[in-house]
């Protein structure tokens, strides 16, 4: 089980957007960051938003008997 | 008193001075929140309460997270990795001693009234919701490959592609340029197909031992810091009973694809940021 990390170490910036970034409640607080302001993450990490799409579609269909997300 | 707006690197938590101050909100949950137990964070930490839901929350400086200064700090990915670690943190250390739904970091109000109103609106959902989550942890399994460990692995054994390079050894050179090409896009398309048959069977495989499972986008290498490329991003809700089993099924998985290039990166338990059931709904006020 050398694989498991154990969670008391720093939070990864990949869990960061991934995780605490990106998921979680969303509610109508006053203040919410937005999709577009995560975006801006991502053009700092040199990262094209776009690439990430790209990813996906590079890999073919998308796996079936995930949850969908609602929209 | 000195004028202390431009210092970004003020500690976000603190309660003292003149700054106007907004209210973070990080998890609500259904029993008396033990927030003395949270290290480092105890003192800034408090709750508020409205119809069976707690709240926890902290006073942050608006000279940090108005509107406009949090998209300026999003800039900063220094700033960023000290304060989700502190969202995180925190949110971990009120989920040792009971459930919790995160929240997405950055939800912020300028009142505790408004907050209030929220917790209001949405009492009974979350109460469901926390109820749902009793004696489940959230687990992630993340999924990389090497492609050249891959490619080694798998061309040798394709038919077509070991067809086609004796073709091109006996072509003359024009031929056999249009021959690599054609090459190339076989092995593409062979590696795609064993990626996506590998994540699919390792999906289900986990799957089959949570109660809920989700995929996630892929994040690219800027990301990970890593040299392999992600092919499967995942997330499970286990019964806690379950979670050792689970673990060692990644195990197994690790070790039947070890010689194919894939790795697998198993984390929990985490808050459970992929399992609140109106995660990504839209919940606009008027």
């Amino acid at each position: 089980m050398d694989n498991v990390v154990t969670k008391s170490k720093d939070v990864t910036l990949l869990e960061i957007l991934d995780r605490v970034l990106d998921k979680g409640v969303v509610v109508s607080g006053d203040i919410v960051i937005s999709v577009a302001d995560v975006d801006l993450i991502y053009l700092g990490l040199k990262v094209l938003v776009s690439s990430v799409e790209t990813m996906e579609r590079l890999r073919g269909a998308p796996m079936s008997g995930a949850m969908e997300e609602p929209t | 008193m000195s004028v202390r707006n431009n210092l970004g690197r003020e500690d976000n938590l603190s309660m003292g001075g003149e700054e106007k101050e907004l209210i973070y909100l990080y998890c609500v949950t259904d029993k008396a929140p033990k927030l003395k137990e949270v290290e480092n964070f105890a003192d800034k930490l408090y709750f508020i309460y409205r119809q069976g839901i707690y709240a926890v929350v902290s006073k942050v400086k608006e000279n940090e997270f108005s509107e406009e200064n949090l998209k300026r700090n999003l800039a900063n990915l220094d700033w960023i990795k000290e304060k989700a670690n502190i969202h995180e943190k925190i949110i971990e250390g009120v989920m040792k001693y009971t459930r919790v739904i995160p929240f997405k970091f950055g939800t912020i109000f300028n009142t505790e009234d408004n907050l209030r109103v929220m917790l209001g609106e949405h009492s009974e959902k979350f109460k469901v919701n926390l109820t749902n989550l009793e004696g489940k942890e959230e687990w992630g399994v993340k999924i990389y490959c090497d492609m050249e460990r891959l490619k080694g692995s798998t061309i040798k054994e394709e038919d077509e592609i070991l067809k086609i390079d004796k073709e091109i050894n006996s072509s003359s050179s024009g031929k056999a340029y249009f021959l690599k090409k054609k090459k190339e896009e076989l092995i593409k398309d062979v590696l795609n197909k064993t990626i996506n048959e590998y994540g699919q069977k390792s999906f289900e495989t986990l799957k089959g031992l949570s109660i809920e499972a989700r995929i996630n986008k892929l994040l690219p290498k800027e990301v990970t810091e890593r040299k392999d490329d992600m092919i499967l991003n995942s997330a499970f809700l286990i019964d806690k009973n379950k979670v050792t089993e689970f673990i060692q099924a990644t195990d197994d998985l690790k070790t039947k694809y070890n010689n194919k290039g894939l790795n697998f990166d198993c984390t929990g338990p985490w808050p459970p940021y992929n399992f609140c059931q109106f995660a990504k709904e839209k919940m606009q006020n008027g």
